[in-house]
């Protein structure tokens, strides 16, 4: 049955990637054909803008402009950027692996604090441990992530000088250069993660605490140590995981913030880049592949929990 | 109502309630040249008895900014919540309760939907339709709206399978009467936690698009944009950023309490 | 010589929001070496938490051991109060002295370690074993508690067992350091009749075995007859009553003893009786208790109900496309008639197909095909618009009384709803006939303006039968209406729905898992296995006389609540129930029936 499963969560991701471009190329032409305007500017000769119009293909029903933007995706052709006169896909590689960097890193330092966090704060539900980290949660998640990217700024590299506030270095070149550069944004986002999960991990952590095979376990004399960090927490761990994948929509939501605030030439800034200018073929590249990689995460995580879980892997 | 008497029950409560009045009252007795009037001599002033929360880079007040910030916060926020509700509650509801293939087909859209970070939809609405108020406000809207259809059509769906929905079923109640008697009322409670928590993260929205300039446009009083002039004086005057940091905590802070303890009073067993 | 445990002036407390809770209180009773004691009582009586705090498990629950003393005699003779232990030494003589065994097999496995893993870590924590020691040892419990293959079952993982299996698994985890004393809290109430037998059989012959002492926990107080040595009944966290299981049942003391034993039906008391009798309960105002047996009930030799080869299938759906691959056939070629005033029992054990049954009538799920006739009406040919006046003779009372009312709304509104959907009473019109209602199911009319939760689970279930009442159905279909109540407020809904029928002529398809119960309410009984009706009958004919080896199992695995009718000293082994899902293009057999009596039809394997 998992290999019918796999299939089956396959074909549903095809499915949604091609919902996805739809979506994309929907959200995109709401405004008729501005990319003429956009290269020419408004003030330009009206027959050199038709004959960019017809040239660039822009006259063509809106289904024929669809096939071939879809079309040259599949062959590679992703387009040129027009603000960065590059092709897309060069641009596009470049930025994701600048990314990537940082949805680690700030995953990385989200889950390892808010696993034993959320636990701690399940094991002693409504006492003071419980309160102060879930407070302590409540205010993390109140916060808008850019002010928490301000209050770093300020704090580390302003007043500390521990971190630079600002910039990209390619790891290929300085790699402990791109971990530093990476650092301040990864924990800004970090922090807004954790937030969220502890919450998460907290609330899953007090379901599975009460469930009988927790009692079960007690009674057979297990130290409290082993029957929380091992009989609950191997049962946390697939929904924590699975809820953190959900979280990586939102990461790539705040990145087009968080690397613009750091300046951090990622997916993030380069999209932003793409908004402010209203580079059409570059927005509609990025816009796909953030959801794209966002879709793609969640199958993995989920093809992670069929590893994970017995139930579901013989089931 | 016990529940709201608990600590945390009571600062959502007064935090609500407050931001509440500061958006509506604030602009009336605040006049508009307040927030606007720039004073260059006092340029970048800290907290004074003349400014309390001090001046920002033009010589602004951030007191009178920060004051009508809120109503355009929770305007903003208010209706982009609204419109997430009036078009994902009958969509979700329909989805949960008819199921099979209207379920499938909406289903699919809103899982396509939920693809992209919110942030990012609304971000990229917000910039093709041309940024200001009103495109702010469908943006965040859009964007927010498979969130709640999924939500609505979870409990829908849970509550469209329990004993009662049969037993009216069998007693001779139409669809509709199943719908607005039985499962509206039921799924109520949810959505309005989720509406206090959507309000919240609604506020985080609007700052967001401010602070990148692709929501509120200047010289509106916004807490998003207010951030976004402070990050140059940062050194030299954190207090511009803090202000306006802290008046989005403290409102999204108080609407997230809320929400937590709306669940549990909303609980019809909690009475 | 010592009591293996002497719990001496127990009280336990839970501190909440609004004060604290006295949950047992003044609680003193002693188990001897080798002993079964029944803790027994209702809901809300203290007897898990007594249970718990003999373990000191209470304490992970939120409450506290607030005075009293619970001695126990540890291996080595010497005296030990759990309730001053230390942690450490608590941990030392949970699962190693004393075991424990938990009401749900489904969640008490963790379901994500192999059952090695849990039947070995209790054998290395305690008794110092290395791991494939206590593997050898592991499979030696497996087979003492009689698990077919035990090699295989241990590196599989729990959600691979059966519930009984399970339940054999999480027995020999409590046996596995072969503790003195087993506490069994409600062991076997999460499952079927004949499972329930064999698990009460296994922890018989493992307490003769062992020579073990057991502590049992549960509200039934057949299981009681067939388990006890001796018992103690418990009511609002104090004890009534304690004494041999002898004379507990025969020589009752206490008001709550009598009355909780009055209530409870005793299979084979209604041999020889003519129609369903009322339950004689005790303390009751009603008057009617008493004659009842005396009135004759509204029967009339006229067809109401008439199912023909009803089937109804669930497809399974599986591959990539999503394609129906094959079947669960719920009910497969049911037939059966029911006559005006009676009741028909159909009875059978989880997934055999009997709520599918009546919800098919219905029609709140689709059959397959077959027809039913209502009163001369065919149900299944009708189109929506009809079938919604048709419902109006066919009315439901559901299992649940928590999840069967809507809690948003006013009771007097709940009632109404069938009223107003017909446009069959309006205003004070309205107003009266809901009132009647309230009256007729005994429910006080200070209760019209209230909401479900601030009732008890019978009083809902009074408004749920208030509800099907209300449009003056012919037929109800109660689905396990009174299984999830208490003993005594199950007498007492089940002498209200006969007290009904009396006055109403109603005619009732009762669906229950009981047979006791099945016994004491219905002049026909059908046996439910696999979606089949197995034996058909009236009942005295299926008590009296069962002719198929399925009821006669089923029969002979219902505790007595009669301890000289002891049932389960020796292993009990039944059939496994095997599944009914078939592939799809699976023609089923046509149900032949053989007559062994007039009206008595046998299915013919």
């Amino acid at each position: 049955m998992s290999l019918t499963y796999v299939l089956n969560r396959l074909l549903s991701v095809i499915l949604t990637l091609f919902l996805i471009t739809l979506v994309t190329f929907g959200v995109t032409n709401i405004l008729p054909g501005d990319v003429a305007m956009m290269i020419m500017g408004t003030q330009s000769n009206p027959e050199a803008m038709a004959g960019l119009r017809a040239s660039l293909g822009l006259d063509d029903p809106l289904i024929v402009q669809y096939g071939r933007w879809v079309g040259g995706m599949l062959t590679g052709d992703w387009g040129n950027s027009l603000i960065f006169r590059q092709p897309i896909a060069v641009l596009l590689g470049e930025k994701i692996a600048a990314s990537a960097i940082i949805v680690v890193m700030s995953m990385t330092i989200a889950l390892s604090l808010a696993v034993p966090l959320g636990v701690w704060a399940a094991v002693h539900r409504d006492k003071w441990q419980d309160t102060t980290s879930s407070s302590a949660a409540l205010l993390g998640v109140s916060l808008p992530d850019f002010f928490w990217g301000i209050v770093m700024i300020l704090v580390f590299a302003r007043w500390l000088g521990w971190f630079p506030s600002s910039g990209f270095v390619d790891p290929a070149e300085d790699f402990m250069g791109a971990l530093r550069h990476a650092f301040l944004p990864s924990l800004a986002l970090g922090l807004g993660l954790m937030a969220h999960l502890t919450r998460m991990t907290r609330s899953t952590m007090t379901g599975i605490l009460e469930q009988e095979f927790i009692r079960v376990a007690r009674a057979k004399g297990l130290a409290e140590r082993v029957v929380v960090w091992r009989y609950g927490l191997a049962n946390a761990i697939g929904p924590v995981i699975t809820i953190a994948g959900l979280q990586v929509g939102y990461l790539f939501g705040s990145i087009i913030v968080m690397e613009s605030l750091f300046n951090y030439t990622g997916m993030g800034w380069l999209t932003y880049q793409a908004l402010l200018n209203r580079d059409m073929p570059l927005i509609q590249a990025t816009v796909f592949v953030i959801a794209a990689v966002v879709m793609l995460t969640n199958l993995l995580v989920d093809l992670l929990y069929l590893a994970i879980d017995p139930r579901i892997r013989l089931d | 109502m016990k529940k709201f008497r608990t600590s945390k029950g009571l600062i959502g409560v007064v935090l609500v309630a407050l931001i509440l009045i500061v958006g509506l009252f604030a602009p009336v007795f605040i006049p508009p040249e307040a927030a606007t009037a720039m004073n260059m001599t006092a340029r970048l002033s800290p907290p004074t008895w003349d400014h309390p929360f001090g001046t920002d880079q033009l010589g602004r007040d951030l007191f009178y900014r920060v004051m009508l910030g809120t109503q355009t916060s929770l305007k903003i926020a208010g209706a982009a919540v609204l419109m997430s509700i009036v078009i994902g509650l009958p969509l979700g509801m329909i989805s949960g309760y008819a199921g099979g293939r209207t379920d499938n087909v909406l289903m699919r859209l809103v899982d396509t939907l939920l693809a992209f970070p919110a942030l990012l939809l609304a971000l990229t609405i917000s910039a093709i339709l041309g940024p200001n108020l009103q495109n702010t406000i469908i943006a965040i809207g859009i964007a927010f709206t498979p969130y709640l259809a999924r939500i609505v059509r979870g409990e829908a769906l849970r509550v469209a399978q329990m004993p009662y929905v049969e037993a009216a079923r069998s007693s001779g109640t139409t669809d509709v009467m199943i719908l607005t008697r039985h499962i509206l009322p039921n799924i109520m409670p949810a959505v309005i936690v989720q509406g206090t928590i959507s309000l919240a993260f609604a506020i985080l929205a609007e700052a967001g698009l401010s602070f990148l300039g692709l929501g509120t446009q200047p010289p509106a009083a916004s807490w998003g944009l207010m951030i976004q002039a402070s990050r140059d004086y940062l050194d030299i005057a954190p207090w511009t950023a803090l202000v306006p940091g802290l008046a989005v905590a403290l409102t999204v802070l108080g609407l997230n309490m809320f929400g937590d303890v709306l669940r549990d009073v909303l609980d019809p067993r909690s009475k | 010589m010592n009591a293996l445990v002497s719990v001496d002036h127990l009280r336990v407390e839970f501190p909440t929001d609004g004060g604290t809770v006295v949950a047992v209180q003044d609680v003193s009773f002693a188990i001897e070496p080798g002993e079964t004691l029944c803790v027994v009582g209702e809901s809300g009586s203290g007897k898990s938490v007594t249970s718990l705090s003999v373990m000191r498990l209470v304490e992970f629950g939120g409450g506290t051991i607030a005075s009293g003393s619970l001695s126990f005699t540890r291996t080595d003779g010497t005296q030990l109060d759990v309730a001053k232990a230390s942690p450490q030494v608590m941990r030392r003589l949970r699962g190693n002295e004393i075991g424990m065994i938990f009401q749900e097999p489904m969640t008490a496995l963790n379901p994500v370690f192999t059952i090695e893993r849990q039947l070995t870590d209790g054998l290395i924590l305690h008794k110092g074993l290395t791991r494939e020691a206590a593997r050898a040892r592991a499979l030696e419990l497996l087979q003492s508690v009689r698990i077919p293959e035990p090699e295989r079952r241990l590196r599989q993982y729990p959600h691979e067992l059966s519930g009984g299996m399970r339940q054999r698994v999480v027995i020999a985890m409590a046996m596995a350091c072969e503790p003195r004393l087993l506490i069994a809290d409600e062991p076997t109430t999460a499952l079927d009749v004949t499972i329930q037998a064999e698990i009460l059989a296994l922890i018989n012959r493992l307490k003769r075995e062992k020579g073990m002492a057991v502590l049992f926990i549960t509200h039934d107080m057949a299981v009681v007859a067939q388990m006890a040595d001796r018992v103690v009944v418990m009511n609002a966290g104090k004890i009534v009553e304690t004494g041999t299981v002898a004379d507990i049942f025969e020589k009752p003391q206490e008001d709550y003893t009598k009355s909780l034993l009055a209530a409870v039906p005793k299979l084979g008391e209604m041999a020889g009786k003519a129609v369903p009798e009322k339950m004689r309960l005790i303390g009751d105002a009603d008057a009617r208790a008493v004659e009842a047996a005396k009135t004759p009930v509204a029967r009339k030799p006229e067809v109401l109900l008439d199912v023909r080869n009803l089937t109804t299938r669930f497809p399974v759906k599986g591959g990539i496309l999503r394609r129906t691959v094959a079947n669960v056939h719920a009910v497969e070629d049911v037939s059966f008639t029911i006559n005006v005033g009676e009741t028909l029992a159909l009875v059978g054990e989880s997934g055999c197909g009997k709520s599918s049954c009546g919800r098919s009538i219905l029609r709140l799920i689709e059959p397959e095909s077959g027809e039913v006739w209502l009163g001369g009406r065919d149900i299944g040919a009708l189109n929506a618009f009809d079938l919604r006046r048709a419902r109006a003779d066919m009315q439901m009372v559901f299992q649940d009384p928590f999840a069967s009312l809507n809690p948003y709304r006013r009771l007097k509104d709940q009632v109404a709803e069938p009223l107003t959907n017909f446009g069959i009473a309006k205003g004070p019109a309205l107003k009266a006939r809901v009132l009647d209602l309230f009256d007729r199911v005994q429910l006080p009319r200070a209760f019209l303006n209230r909401f479900p939760h601030e009732l008890s689970g019978g009083q809902r279930q009074r408004v749920a039968i208030a509800r099907a009442l209300a449009v003056n159905p012919k037929l109800i279909v109660a689905d396990e209406a009174v299984s999830a109540l208490d003993v005594s407020v199950q007498a007492q809904v089940l002498n209200l729905m006969m007290d009904l029928q009396t006055d109403l002529g109603l005619s009732y398809l009762f669906i229950s898992h009981d047979m006791a119960v099945v016994e004491r309410v219905s002049h026909y009984v059908g046996v439910m296995y696999l979606g089949r009706i197995v034996e058909i009958g009236p009942r005295a004919a299926i008590f009296g006389n069962p002719q198929h080896a399925y009821t006669q199992a089923l029969l002979s695995a219902v505790p007595v609540a009669d301890p000289r009718q002891r049932k389960f000293r020796d292993d009990v082994r039944f059939k496994p129930i095997t599944s009914p899902i078939f592939p799809t293009g699976h023609a089923a057999e046509p149900s032949v029936y053989f007559e062994v009596a007039p009206s008595h039809l046998v299915l013919q394997n």
